[in-house]
């Protein structure tokens, strides 16, 4: 599909538009971000400017009303305080562990029942969210801002930016991530929330620029740009006021689905061995643990994976209904 | 259309040299003495510690080092282990096992993924439509691993129905490693394959169509599904490409002896020609597989041909 | 390092002594009895992937087990009584502990029919102690192990040997060679059991890659077609064996990447011996009842004490750091119960070790609060190293939790996959100050090259020994080390060295942790599944059941 529903004035002015590799990355990079990109996109072209000044207004009076996006973000209020204040929610020591205890079943008390060491397992659980909201937002916070400063570059100037910025980004496309990431941390003698965090970064960072260099390309096109531009606007002030506003949707949209999927990815990364270590408190660490065991206890497993999916599903949602609110042709 | 393919031909070169030097650089820059990797525990003469170095030009810069391993490649040497077995081998062995995996992962996702996305997109809005798309967000959420080990539990040990590890069961040890495996892209073409096909079957030329009288189901199969398929189908291809990159968790859980296995083990015990074969190869036939992906849809979409 | 070992040993006078085999192991064996027939039949048995089936090179137990069927070296152990058995020597005799003369029975051949004679050893060798050849049993010839004279010449610190001969071996005739070591040490003849011994045809020189895919050897058992690697290796027994016939005709090693996976085909019948994962121990012993074999193991597991840091140069600090570690605990909620804690700093498999001989390895974590706190605690974090490719987190953390629970003691951790886990402890010990070494307790496990009390003290403790990573250096215990290695007979060697391990019991460089225990399953078709001290199963011993 094009990336544009090819309509008079909107022809697309360059073959490089039209690059198999944006609806392949967009594709690629998941239905969701192609959903949001198609639609978004479809939603900004031919637009009056008034359309675009309320678009984040109007989407927020979307949301506001839809049962999904109330859930979500109910359940995103209650993990973040788990992360910030976990005293709330348990009045227990994650480091108080009595091998005695050593997996013991869920009980009066301990509703988690143990882990292997003996702590109390629904303390360990609910520590464990600081880590991976921590690392889930500070990794996409910085691979949007990478991606707004990149993105921006190689759609508005376009040029040698442009197939620069694309040939850095197909290479690192073509990298298997996952295992230079695997190599590179299994080499490191220390692995904590930075180290992790840096290497995630480089996980989504293309295709959030690719997604914001198409919003820039749109919005470039404009006939309120090209009017701004002929008015003698500058460069920045036409990004600034005009372009930045709607073609960051699409990024925060996928972004926050993104979250979700690199909070997934620590996990993963941290149940292979070459995540987070002792003694940090993470559900990829708990999860790693209790694999050799999941016949006999398998409560091990289960507590830690449900809360990483109920957490990873509400970020999805939230993303999904965002989306769904900023493009009207979807309604 | 030879011209496109030529240009696209072109641009591959300095992404197979970039990505390959890039992993090249990560695995023999990392700290870490191989060499010493080999003996354990045990003591090593600094004798024999430079002869092995000397076999595995370990002491050359990594420029040296690089060049010389590109132009192994080309003569099909992969490089050795430190044990003295040639990659090429490992690579012969196991990546047809992982073949066999993406295969079956393959087939699961498009089959389902496409007839879900369809019905879908086809009753949007109705209770099959929300069904799918509350169950692809729910599998989207679970990371795969968890997806994997509670496969094992329920399938494997509770219903006993397949087996859950290993490949000695023949062609049924891969259905339920498969299935994990295509989970997740099989979420990505049914919520591709049913937006696009809501987006074009609002368009404009389907309205036409409609309204010059065109049956239903004529519209839908001869114009909205090819159209709608486009972006699918440069999913599928790019997919494929990772799919063959080996799976490394779902091996590891499985215990399927693939490629995406034995990089990992290289990658502990530090075997870098392992690695970096296994890399280069996967960026082979990615890259390969974007090629393909881009012809094909140069063949269904006339504008980027004629461009 | 390597110097002052030998200069000790060299003060001492030479002790004028029967040689310690006629001693211990009743001299020199008379020929093998006629054996019963063999029992014939075939079975599988599950082995991981070999990284060499050379015996020069090959130290892991995946290719060990194979190689114990296609060799038989000098001298072989009961694996019942732990009896020396003279296989292919028929002596190894000295008068003064330093020169060995080796004595070869005739009418050994390997498996291409060629004779096995001293050169055959010698060649295998000299080859094997070549620095340039990048043998992994190196180590065996020098310093570490046997120390035979002239290894230094094979393997200079820089540049290319001088000699491509150890100048310590001399081949007398076909059927002897003569050994002489730069150190006495009485239990030479002990040694040469191991892979590194093991006689080598001269078509192994001819095409080394070629001889690793396909071993010829002497032993009971010859390939049967070639290493499928990842899949198994066959062996059919071999006819010309002038030694004890191994039973079955033949034996399938299929190699498994994964424990499970083996453990789940001998459940189901399709595979006679494999090991049992630790989780399923306890249905395992229910489900195969007498079919399930438990014995030790050499496995010695422990945490180093890096004695070149201040804060751990008090012993009453580190006694106090054993003391509040319950290992029984441990072994209980981590590791099912497939280990023993350990209580002495030898392994109960060698002679000489003694139960409870290590009082600080009681859990007593009243005792062990007041001897932290009498020696001053420790200041700040302490930082745990270990590998993190092993496996090792959760018990590490167990440990953790004790200490802070019993001491009051927080720890951080540092890992690192093996080979530079190795070069940061290397680091630790060298003589440059200022490296970033390892700074904390340390994780380290030890598996002994031949059944000696020797082999784990000598080692661990012996100053600037091959595996000391502790740094630990005490000229009594040297001295007692050298004196039981030049003893006159076992039972004063294993005084002395009792008497040595007193010595590091008091001080406390390491902590023990626990023993290795051997458990492996097996089908009802086989019997006589003996499991030895180095955790080899007799291949040759075991009996396929007549369908």
């Amino acid at each position: 599909m094009p990336d544009r529903v090819p309509t008079p004035g909107n022809q697309p002015a360059d073959e490089e538009e039209l690059r198999p590799e944006d609806a392949m990355e967009r594709a690629a990079s998941g239905g969701i971000q192609a959903e949001s990109a198609l639609a978004t996109a479809a939603a900004l072209e031919g637009g009056p400017s008034e359309y675009q000044a309320s678009l984040w207004k109007d989407a927020w009076r979307q949301l506001r009303k839809k049962p999904l996006f109330l859930i979500a973000s109910s359940l995103l209020i209650v993990f973040i305080l788990m992360a910030l204040f976990p005293g709330l929610f348990t009045d227990q020591d994650p480091r108080a562990c009595d091998l005695a205890n050593s997996a013991g079943k869920p009980q009066e008390g301990h509703w988690f029942g143990f882990d292997i060491q003996g702590c109390d397992y629904f303390t360990r659980v609910v520590y464990g969210t600081r880590v991976s909201l921590i690392i889930g937002l500070l990794v996409i916070g910085v691979d949007v801002v990478i991606a707004i400063i990149l993105g921006s570059i190689a759609g508005y100037y376009g040029g040698f930016w442009d197939g620069f910025i694309a040939r850095i980004a197909d290479i690192w496309f073509a990298l298997p991530t996952v295992l230079g990431g695997i190599v590179f941390l299994n080499a490191l003698g220390e692995r904590g929330l930075l180290q992790v965090s840096f290497v995630l970064i480089f996980l989504q960072w293309p295709t959030l620029t690719r997604l914001m260099r198409s919003s820039v390309l749109s919005g470039k096109e404009m006939d309120y740009v090209q009017a701004a531009r002929a008015l003698g606007a500058s460069d920045w002030r036409i990004m600034r006021s005009h372009i930045l506003p709607n073609g960051i949707a699409p990024v925060i949209v996928y972004g926050t689905i993104a979250v979700g999927i690199i909070i997934s990815a620590e996990a993963a990364l941290s149940f292979l061995g070459v995540g987070l270590q002792l003694p940090a408190i993470s559900w990829g660490l708990m999860i790693s643990a209790a694999q050799n065991r999941i016949l006999i206890h398998p409560h091990l497993l289960l507590f830690p994976a449900l809360f990483l999916s109920i957490l990873v599903l509400s970020f999805i949602i939230l993303g999904d209904a965002l989306r769904d609110a900023l493009d009207p042709r979807l309604r | 259309m030879g011209r496109f393919i030529a240009r696209r031909l072109l641009q591959a070169i300095p992404v197979f040299f970039g990505a390959t030097f890039i992993v090249f650089t990560m695995v023999y820059a990392i700290p870490g003495d191989p060499i010493r990797a080999l003996n354990g525990e045990r003591p090593i003469s600094a004798s024999a510690q430079q002869a092995l170095r000397d076999r595995y030009n370990l002491d050359d810069t990594l420029l040296v080092q690089y060049g010389k391993y590109v132009g192994g490649i080309f003569r099909g040497d992969f490089g050795e282990t430190f044990r003295g077995r040639p990659v090429a081998e490992i690579l012969k062995e196991k990546f047809p096992v992982t073949a066999r995996l993406a295969l079956g992962a393959f087939i699961f996702e498009v089959i389902l993924g496409l007839i879900a996305g369809i019905l879908a997109g086809l009753r949007r809005g109705s209770f099959l439509d929300n069904l799918v798309l509350v169950s692809t967000t729910v599998v989207v959420a679970i990371p795969v691993f968890v997806l994997g080990f509670v496969a094992q539990l329920v399938f494997g040990l509770q219903l006993r129905l397949l087996p859950i590890a290993g490949i000695q069961h023949g062609w049924v040890s891969y259905v339920l490693p498969s299935m994990v495996l295509g989970s997740l892209a099989l979420v990505y073409i049914a919520r591709l394959t049913r937006t696009s096909l809501v987006e074009n079957l609002r368009s404009d030329y389907i309205r036409t169509a409609e309204a010059k009288g065109l049956s239903r189901p004529r519209v839908v199969g001869r114009h909205a599904l090819r159209n709608s398929l486009i972006p699918v189908v440069t999913y599928m291809g790019v997919d494929f490409g990772t799919l063959m990159g080996g799976a490394i968790i779902t091996e590891g859980i499985f215990n399927i002896p693939g490629i995406g296995r034995e990089v990992f083990l290289a990658i502990q015990s530090q075997e870098g020609a392992v690695v970096v074969g296994v890399v280069t190869a996967g960026i082979l036939i990615f890259i390969l597989m974007n090629m393909i992906v881009d012809v094909l849809y140069a063949v269904l979409d006339p504008r980027i041909r004629l461009a | 390092m390597i110097d002052r070992l030998s200069k000790k040993s060299a003060r001492l006078a030479p002790v004028l002594v029967l040689a310690l085999v006629a001693a211990s192991c009743g001299g020199e064996q008379p020929a093998e009895e006629p054996e019963a027939e063999p029992t014939g039949g075939a079975f599988s048995m599950s082995i991981c992937e070999p990284e060499s089936l050379i015996p020069q090179i090959g130290a892991e137990t995946c290719g060990s087990q194979v190689m114990n069927a296609l060799f038989t070296p000098l001298i072989e152990f009961d694996p019942l009584t732990d009896e020396v058995i003279f296989a292919v020597a028929e002596s190894i005799t000295s008068d003064d502990n330093v020169n060995w003369t080796v004595n070869l029975r005739d009418g050994w051949t390997f498996h291409d029919g060629t004779p096995v004679t001293a050169q055959s050893f010698v060649d295998a060798w000299n080859w094997a102690a070549f620095g340039p050849n990048g043998a992994g049993n190196n180590y065996f010839f020098g310093p570490a192990g046997t120390n035979i004279v002239g290894y230094d010449d094979l393997n200079p610190e820089k540049g290319k040997p001088d000699a491509e001969e150890l100048a310590g071996l001399q081949v007398v005739d076909d059927l002897t060679f003569t050994v002489e070591l730069a150190a006495p040490f009485s239990e030479f003849p002990i040694t040469v059991g191991y892979n590194a011994f093991y006689p080598l045809p001269e078509s192994f020189y001819d095409d080394t890659d070629a001889f690793n895919e396909a071993p010829v050897g002497n032993g009971p058992y010859m390939m049967d077609g070639s290493w499928e690697h990842d899949i198994g290796v066959n062996v059919v027994r071999y006819e010309g064996y002038p030694g004890t016939p191994g039973n079955a005709d033949a034996i399938e090693f299929r190699i498994y990447a994964d424990l499970d996976v083996a453990y789940r085909d001998v459940q189901a019948g399709e595979l006679d011996i494999a090991d049992v994962p630790d989780a399923q121990i306890e249905s395992g012993r229910a489900e195969f009842g007498d079919r399930f074999i438990e014995s030790a193991s050499s496995s010695f597991t422990y945490i180093g004490l890096p004695l070149y840091q201040e804060e751990f140069q008090d012993p009453e600090l580190r006694k106090a750091l054993s003391m509040a570690i319950d290992r029984q605990a441990i072994i209980s909620a981590v590791f099912f119960d497939t280990l023993t804690p350990a209580d002495d700093m030898a392994s109960p498999v060698v002679q000489g070790y003694r139960e409870g001989a290590c009082s600080y390895c009681v859990f007593d974590p009243d005792a062990a609060k007041e001897m932290f706190d009498a020696a001053g605690g420790y200041d700040g974090t302490l930082t745990i190293w270990f590998n993190n490719d092993g496996g090792h987190e959760t018990w590490i953390e167990a440990v953790s939790n004790q200490w802070r629970q019993n001491l009051g003691v927080e720890s951080e951790f540092e890992s690192a996959p093996f080979a530079d886990y190795l070069g940061r402890l290397d680091q630790g010990i060298d003589d440059d100050p200022g490296t970033e070494g390892v700074t904390g307790p340390f994780r380290l496990g030890w598996v002994m090259d031949y059944p000696s009390m020797q082999n784990y003290i000598e080692n661990l403790h012996g100053t600037g020994a091959g595996s000391n990573y502790t740094t630990y250096s005490n000229e009594e215990f040297d001295d007692l080390l050298a004196q039981g290695k030049s003893a006159g007979s076992l039972e004063e060697a294993i005084s002395f060295y009792q008497q040595a391990d007193d010595l590091i019991l008091e001080d406390m460089p390491i902590i023990p942790m626990w023993f290795g225990l051997n458990q492996s399953v097996t089908t009802e078709r086989v019997d006589n599944v003996i499991i030895d001290k180095f955790s080899f199963v007799d291949a040759a011993l075991v009996e396929v059941a007549a369908e």
